[in-house]
Order: C-alpha cells, then structure tokens, then sequence
C-alpha cells in the first residue's frame, strides 16, 4: 500500500476528496490536497485508463515493455504529443499501448489512493453515489456534461450529500455559447491572450510550452478546492465551482485588458510581445544571451540578465571589465539604454557567448546584478543547491521501480508542515480498502462486481 | 456578497511579487491594508499608465493588482512607525510580505516579534525562501522563468532561437497561487486550532515544480525537452502544431483525435474547401491506420494545415469545436471583450474609476461560484488614501498625531 490510506497526517488529515480527473491539469488541483493529509480517491474507468498511463515503461525497470491486457479494456488513440517517449508496440498490425508506471501519471497521482471503476454501468453509478456520501468533496474535469450524462447532477450530489464541494474543471465553463467546447491546456492559452504575449517580435507565437495553463491551471483548480473546503468548515454548506481555465488565464491578464480600455493599446500590436525584453517598465539591458555550450539536445545555453538600477548596470560593466560602457552617452541612463538596447545587447552578447553559463551568473549575482542560467530540468535536478537545499526532489519507494525522485512541494509551513506523503498508486491498488473497508462490501460482493466488469 | 475570506483583516507590506495574492483575498471579502512607502509600491511606478503619463494614482497594473485594497502610506524604516504596524498586526489575521530575507528583524515586523497575536498567519513570498545558498540573489520575475525551467520549455523549434519567458509576471503568479494555498490551508487548520502560524514560500520552489513533464522525464528517462514553436516541449522533435490560418492568426491543432465523427466531418470540410488530397483513400477508413500514419507521416498533417490555411481562424475555431475538436485560435486577450460566451457567463466587472470618470470591466476572476465569491470588490487605493481613517479608527491616533506624523514624513 502506498503509506496506508489511514496513516496520514496533515491540516487536511480526514478530509476526502473523490477524483474523477483525468490527464494533467485536472489530477494536479486533488494531488495539491495530497501534500496537506487529504485521502484522495483516484477513480480509473475500468474500461479505459487515464493516458498518461500508457507511457512506456521507463528504462530504469525494463527495455522490454509489455502491453498489458485487462478485459474489457477499450483501444484508444491518442496524440503523440502526449505521448512522450515510448513507441508503441505492434501487435497483429494494430498499436497497443502500455499500461505501466509511467512518469507523469506518477507525479500527477502520487499521495493518490486508486480505484477502477465503470461508470457506464449502472451498478458502477450506485458506487458512485455511495462515495458522495463518503466524501467531502468531489473533482473531475471532463468536458461540460459528461457527468450530467451519468444522471449526477449538483442537485443531485447536493441530495447525497449537502455538504460536498463540486469542483470541476473545464475550458470553458459550464454555461454560454462555447460549454461544449473542449479544451486542453494549449487550447486555452490560445483563446484567452497568453500565447500571443509570448514570443518575439514578428514571429509567431512562442506559446507557453511547460504547459502553463495545465500546470497553473491545475494549481488554481487546487485553490479553488481549499476555498471550497474552508467554506463548508465555516458554513457547513457545499459549494459548486465551476472553474474555467480559460477564464482563469484571464484573470491573470488584467494588465493587458485595462490597458485597452483606457489607452487603446492592444496586445496585438507590432513590437508586441518583445522577446525577453521589458515593457512596462522598459529596462535596458533586459534579455536572453548565448553562452558557451549547447544541451543534450543541441539547443545552445543562455543566460537572462537584466539591470534594474543604474548601480546595477555600472556594476554589471564592471563585471564584463568594460567600465567605459558606463560612461558612454548611449548607455549613461535607463532611458538611453532602451533606446539603444539592439547594441547594448550585441555587446553583452558578445561577452557571454564565449563563457560558461554558471560562471556569468555568480559574477553577475555577486556584483549584485540580476542574472540567471536558463536551467533545464537536469539541471534544476542534478545542480541546482537551491532546490536541493530545499529538498524539493523528495525520494519515495514505489514497488514497481524502485526508491524515485517525487517532486515536492513549495510551501513551508511551520506548524502544520505539508510534503509528499506516498507514491503514486498503481491500476485499481485501493479496490479493497475502498469497497470493502469504506462501503463495506464482503469479499464475495467484491469479486463478484470484478467478474462483471464493474470495478 | 459573501466571500470565501470575509471577516478577515490582511496586512499586505506592498511589493510587486505578492500583490496579486493580496488582491485574491481582497477579491474574496478580505480586508486588505497594503502599507506602502510614503513615495508608494514599487507597483505604482512599473507602468502602464494612464495616457502614459507616469503617476502613481494612475498605473493600470497597479489598478489591477490592488482592486478593493486600502492604502496606509507609512515608512516602516522611521522609529515611529514600528509600534504603530506592529498595532496592526496585532489586530490582524493574515500579514503578507515579500521583503527580503531577514530585514524585517530590524523594524521587529518578523515573525518571532509579532508571535503575541497567536492567531496571526505570517506568509513571506520571496524569491528563494529564508534559506538556502541562493537567499539573496538579485531576481526579477523573467530571471525566475529563465532559473525555474519555464523558458528551457518555451520558445521555437529552430535549436539556435532564444528561450522565451512569457510576458505578465506568471512567476510571481506561480508563487502567488501557492501563497495562496498556504495562507487558505492555515485558516482551515486555524478554524478548529484556533492557532496560526508561519509559512515560508519561494518563487523559486514554486517555478521549479511548474514545468509538467519535464522534471519526470529527465527523473525517468534522462529526456532533455525541445522546445516547439507555440506548443508543448517534447522528449522528440515533432512536426508544428501552431498553424497559420487564411486571415493570418494561428490555430493550435491540439490534442488531435481521427474517430469516425472527427474524421468524416474533418474530409467533408476539407473536400468544401478542395484539399483533402489522397484522403479519399480506403485505406484512411481505418482509425489506427489514421493516427498510425498521423504519428509517423506527413499525408494527414499536411491535409490538415492547408484546410486551416484555407479557412478563417474563427471558423476553423468552431467549426472544430462544434465537431468535437479541441482546436483554439490565438486571441488577442482584448479580443475576449467581444465574445458574447463570456458575457453570458456574467465574466465582466464594471469598476468606477474617478481618476478617469467612467468605469471600467474588470475580469471576474477564475471561478464562477457564489460560495467563494471571488470578484473584485473596488477599485484600488490612492496613495495614502485610507492612511488617516486607519490611523484614527484601528490605531486610535489624534488629529494631532496624524498631523506631527505627516509633518515628519512618517505617513502620507
């Protein structure tokens, strides 16, 4: 067992949440929950997983990775984007997929008690309500209607239970035009602004490629379900949030929209977004510059230095040992350096491209100058003191690959410390606990539901 | 309207990487008093400003970040000032700072010193936390994203192309959303507890964690990501997704699926518009064959980017989206004010400003939910603009105070 769903301890120690999500930006708002104590119920449907399961097994367990049959199991096809890195395997001229312990399902889901379960039954519909009643809240984020098309409404969820927070997650919200409408991370990013305030002039889009909106996104829907609970510990009553991501994203680009109102300036507009530079303030220097050696991929290394003070920038011409810089009129202020950023950046490139990224960062950083590597994930990983002082790769045992890195968690809090309790768990691993200690079926009605394809 | 965090009083020590934590709680029915130096926050001079004009009652990012916040315009450096916040905080359920490290102990605002009010939650957001080798580096929110892993994922194809950091603060977003956890999780253990506490959070942490399947992938399979033009990072170099539209805008082709729907409506509309090519092709009747070929060649991919390069993008964008195709057009965030969905969903908030005599619409927020009530309540202080009714009513200062301290420069 993944710690024992009984075993947790936390501010949110007894509260339980069942979750219904799915792929990345709904599974992050529950495993938030996790960190705090919460049980979290993962619910798979038995007749088809969460894809991010279906990532080929990781090379520390096995070269060899086989597909996995379940009865009943439904063949599905999903874009390889997603799909990071394993291949599929060939069987009679069709893809399988593999269901195994694959990363991202892992980070999304650890902390997770897991279930199976087939809501297109109607015996798996009557599991469903008897879990709202044992819940505190409930998550999913499927596309708008799906759970109504279950016949499990609020009204109903309200019946069950009147104190239960319905959090549920979607692109566009559960009324208006575009309800039906369906949304991944990049979809929303596209439609509320933020993927046109990002990239360099004249080009296309650069987008937000971690994926921003399914991760803060995620983060958001995790906040929205705190509140949810904070409010019915006040109130004793349930609440129903209907969080659209893509309205999430708006209301982080305020800035932009009142601009508009009251200036007329539009986000599309030439010069806009500037790369790496500043607008509102415009500084100078502010950008990305090359350095010496590329990643594993080929991609050459950068480093961000930006000066915000005029003490800054003396400081940073001394570091590159080019005082005259300081005292040349192009650059002697602020506003002449915006006006001449095109060679202020060529100078300053100049003097990283030969160096090594690190190194301009201490010198820069000690100088008491704002400089900072472009870090991928292997370095934050492997180099980063910062991070590992802060022990924000936690390791945990998993049964199927050994003692793994777990992402952590960013807040520090001193008397109710919230980490990584557990794991993620593996296909249906809590049906016992779940069926049998906390619905209380016997043994027999388990295996029986089992036989029938219901759990 | 009822709030998620009614009742409460926020003390806010002004700085533009908590602010819009700040306006969350304010927008949730707190009461948030941001103490600012009496020449203002930092936020009031980043711009932009009314009709460009540099002033700081007329900064529309700080109109932004602040809606509904009071303003008491105080130098905390002055000997004078220190009793009087730490009066404040004393009252106070929630005391938000993004000072750095360790230099609140001199003015005695640090959380040891304010411990007699046990009630009081005490939430610092600085760049890398109280400790930790990097403490005191010097950081901007795009130094974050370069630091934090979010540029190495962002940007172009073309490997010889700049990293590329987001415009609009999301680093300090990212530390504000888990400011935000940690302060909503202390009030839910202090509901039963009655006790507060101190919750140290980093934007650095916090960035590092936000990069999705980065982390696991170099943790798993020692993966280094590339970066895609408009679209996901990925272990593997894929074919560009952000396609260009007839009217020049870009559609993100996203998440794409051929079942028998999809697909039949995806050749109608390609045959409508002449370019579905060899599709026709018995052998694309076939679902696997369709995402098998879609995975490893061209003749899908390349039917698919001239449709979109065919059609407009608002048309590409609903016709998808009617048929089951989770495609989005590039908006211009300013765009959305046209779009009847949200105004359906009652999205906008029109807030009365004086300095411009009209209002303006304000986006809601994230959630459309009546329990938390999370909206905008007002719009942002002026400079000083609540400085004398809190020093009278919560502080209980004469006239004379007031006036002996506005005279030495303590408050304004």
């Amino acid at each position: 067992m993944n710690g024992g769903p009984d075993k947790r301890t936390g501010v949110l120690s007894g509260i339980r949440v069942l979750d219904f999500s799915w792929k990345t930006v709904g599974p992050w708002a529950p495993r938030l929950l996790t960190h705090y104590g919460a049980e979290v119920i993962h619910v798979e449907r038995a007749d088809g997983w969460d894809s991010h399961r279906y990532n080929a097994t990781p090379h520390i367990m096995s070269d060899d990775a086989q597909p996995v049959d379940l009865p009943g199991a439904r063949q599905t096809h999903i874009d390889p984007q997603f799909n990071t890195l394993g291949e599929e395997k060939a069987v009679d001229g069709k893809e399988q997929q593999v269901l195994y312990a694959a990363p991202y399902f892992n980070t999304l889901h650890h902390g997770k008690l897991a279930i199976s379960l087939n809501t297109k039954s109607p015996e798996g519909l009557q599991l469903v309500d008897q879990l709202i009643g044992k819940c505190d809240a409930l998550v999913e984020n499927f596309s708008g209607g799906v759970l109504a098309s279950w016949g499990l409404t609020w009204e109903k969820m309200k019946e069950i239970n009147p104190r239960l927070v319905y959090m549920s997650t979607t692109g566009f919200g559960h009324t208006g035009d575009w309800k039906g409408y369906r949304s991944f991370g990049p979809t929303a990013a596209a439609q509320s602004g933020l993927s046109l305030a990002s990239g360099l002039p004249g080009k296309p889009p650069a987008g937000w490629g971690f994926s921003y909106l399914d991760v803060m996104g995620g983060w958001m829907g995790g906040l929205a379900l705190v509140q949810g609970l904070l409010q019915a510990k006040k109130t004793g009553k349930g609440a129903r949030i209907d969080y659209s991501v893509t309205e999430g994203a708006m209301s982080m680009l305020g800035t932009y929209l009142l601009d508009y109102q009251v200036n007329g300036r539009p986000t599309r507009r030439p010069g806009f977004p500037p790369g790496n530079r500043a607008v509102f303030p415009a500084l100078a220097p502010h950008n990305t510059y090359r350095c010496a050696g590329r990643d594993r991929v080929g991609q050459d290394w950068w480093v961000f230095i930006a000066c915000e003070t005029q003490a800054q920038f003396e400081a940073l011409c001394g570091v590159m040992e080019q005082p005259a810089l300081a005292l040349d009129p192009q650059f002697a202020t602020n506003e002449a350096r915006v006006a001449h950023q095109d060679v202020l950046d060529d100078i300053i490139g100049r003097w990283t491209r030969p160096r090594r990224r690190y190194a301009i960062m201490r010198l820069c950083q000690e100088a008491g100058v704002i400089a900072a590597s472009v870090q991928s994930a292997e370095d934050r990983v492997e180099y980063d003191p910062q991070l590992q002082h802060r022990q924000m790769y936690p390791v945990i045992e998993h049964p199927e690959l050994g003692a793994v890195p777990n992402e952590g968690y960013p807040v520090k809090m001193s008397r109710t410390p919230a980490f990584v309790h557990a794991r993620a768990p593996t296909y249906g691993e809590h049906n016992q606990y779940v069926y049998g200690e906390l619905l209380g079926m016997t043994d027999e009605e388990i295996h029986s539901l089992r036989e029938r394809g219901v759990i | 309207m009822a709030g998620v965090y009614d009742g409460l009083t926020v003390v806010e020590l002004a700085d533009r990487r908590n602010q819009w934590a700040g306006k969350m709680l304010s927008d949730g029915g707190a009461r948030v008093i941001q103490i600012e130096p009496v020449a203002g926050s930092p936020g009031r001079w980043c711009g932009p400003f009314v009709d460009d004009e540099p002033d700081p009652d007329r900064c529309i990012d700080y109109w932004w970040y602040n809606t509904g916040k009071e303003s008491l315009a105080i130098d905390i450096s002055r000997p004078v000032s220190g009793p009087l916040i730490r009066d404040l905080l004393s009252q106070a359920d929630v005391f938000l700072d993004s000072a750095l490290p360790g230099t609140l102990t001199e003015f005695g605002l640090d959380y040891p010193s304010l411990k007699s009010n046990k009630a009081l939650i005490h939430v610092s957001l600085t760049d890398f936390g109280q400790d930790g080798p990097w403490r005191d580096y010097a950081m901007n929110d795009h130094a974050h994203l370069a630091l934090g892993g979010q540029m190495s994922s962002s940007g172009y194809s073309d490997p010889k192309e700049t990293p590329i950091g987001g415009q609009g603060r999301h680093a300090w977003h990212m530390g504000c959303a888990f400011v935000l956890h940690g302060i909503t999780v202390a009030l839910f253990d202090r509901e039963s507890s009655g006790a507060g506490q101190y919750v140290d959070v980093s934007i650095h942490d916090a960035c590092a964690l936000g990069t999705e399947a980065a982390v696991p992938q170099w943790m798993y399979y020692g993966s280094t990501m590339y970066r895609h033009t408009g679209m996901h990072a990925n272990p593997k170099r894929l074919p560009p997704l952000q396609l260009p539209t007839a009217d020049g805008k870009y559609i993100i082709a996203v998440m794409q699926n051929f079942g028998t729907r999809v697909w039949n409506y995806l050749l109608a509309w390609m045959d409508e518009k002449g370019v579905s090519g060899e599709l026709h092709d018995p052998i694309f009747q076939d679902e696997a064959y369709r995402m098998s070929e879609y995975r490893t060649g061209s003749v899908i991919r390349d039917a698919v980017a001239r449709l979109i390069a065919a059609s407009d993008g608002e048309e590409c964008f609903h016709r998808a989206q009617e048929n089951g195709i989770s495609w989005g057009l590039v908006h211009a965030a300013e765009e959305n004010y046209d779009v009847a969905h949200y105004q359906q969903r009652d999205y906008w908030r029109e807030i009365e400003h004086p300095e411009i005599g009209r209002a303006i619409p304000y986006p809601r927020g994230p959630f459309d939910c009546d329990a938390l009530g999370i909206e905008p309540r007002g719009r942002a202080p002026q400079l000083g603009e609540n400085t004398d009714s809190i020093l009278t009513q919560d502080l209980g200062l004469s006239a004379e105070s007031i006036s002996a301290l506005r005279d030495s420069g303590a408050v304004r």
